[in-house]
């Protein structure tokens, strides 16, 4: 699944480490995440969604 | 106590248990003189298995330490699809080891196997496995 997490994370200047501390997973997954190879749970997508100010819909590209 | 480090402590226990056992298995073999190549083979593959083991330990201890969670849903992913998969591959290796101790041990100059052997070559076929698709899933990145 494409999604806008690496262009929202340098809007906010966040490095992928940063991001995995806020959503509390680690930083590979935030890795696989910006590939699209990996498909988030709801709740993951809603926390990052939180954190990039950003609602679902529009971070993930369905 | 917090989460993350009950579950370092658990997997200090482990790789302790399992460092004690090598160590005793050592041990027994040097005592009955018994350092034939095969065994020789199965230490060594012990010893890197403890090593994979050492080095995502300390890895790990870095990162929490860094304040990122030991485990997360994708981790946690990963870990369940390699024991599945690890479980499966077991069964045809437990198979594959009862076929070879039946049709082709002799061709080997085996005996036969007594039920430590066999039960020992399962459990360590279990382990190779499961580091093999540990690490295949860890890179694979898709999961679904």
């Amino acid at each position: 699944m494409k999604n806008r997490i690496k262009e929202l994370r340098a809007r906010y200047g966040l490095t992928q480490e940063d991001l995995a501390k806020k959503v509390n997973v680690r930083r590979e997954t935030i890795l696989f995440l910006e590939k699209g190879k990996y498909n988030p749970s709801l709740k993951l997508a809603y926390d990052i969604s939180k954190v990039l100010k950003i609602s679902i819909e529009e971070l993930f590209l369905f | 106590m917090k989460k993350e480090q009950k579950k370092l402590i658990m997997l200090m226990s482990t790789m302790g248990l399992i460092i004690i056992g090598v160590f005793f298995f050592y041990l027994i073999a040097f005592r009955k003189d018994d350092f034939d190549l095969q065994t020789l083979i199965f230490m060594a593959l012990i010893f890197l298995i403890l090593v994979f083991m050492g080095i995502i330990f300390i890895k790990r201890i870095k990162e929490v330490k860094e304040g990122m969670p030991l485990e997360d849903e994708r981790s946690k992913k990963v870990l369940i699809m390699a024991s599945a998969t690890a479980f499966q591959f077991s069964i045809y290796w437990i198979l594959s080891i009862s076929i070879f101790e039946k049709f082709f041990a002799d061709l080997f100059g085996v005996e036969y196997l007594d039920a430590g052997q066999t039960v020992g070559g399962s459990i360590f076929g279990m382990a190779v496995f499961f580091v093999i698709f540990y690490l295949y899933y860890n890179r694979k990145g898709d999961l679904s």
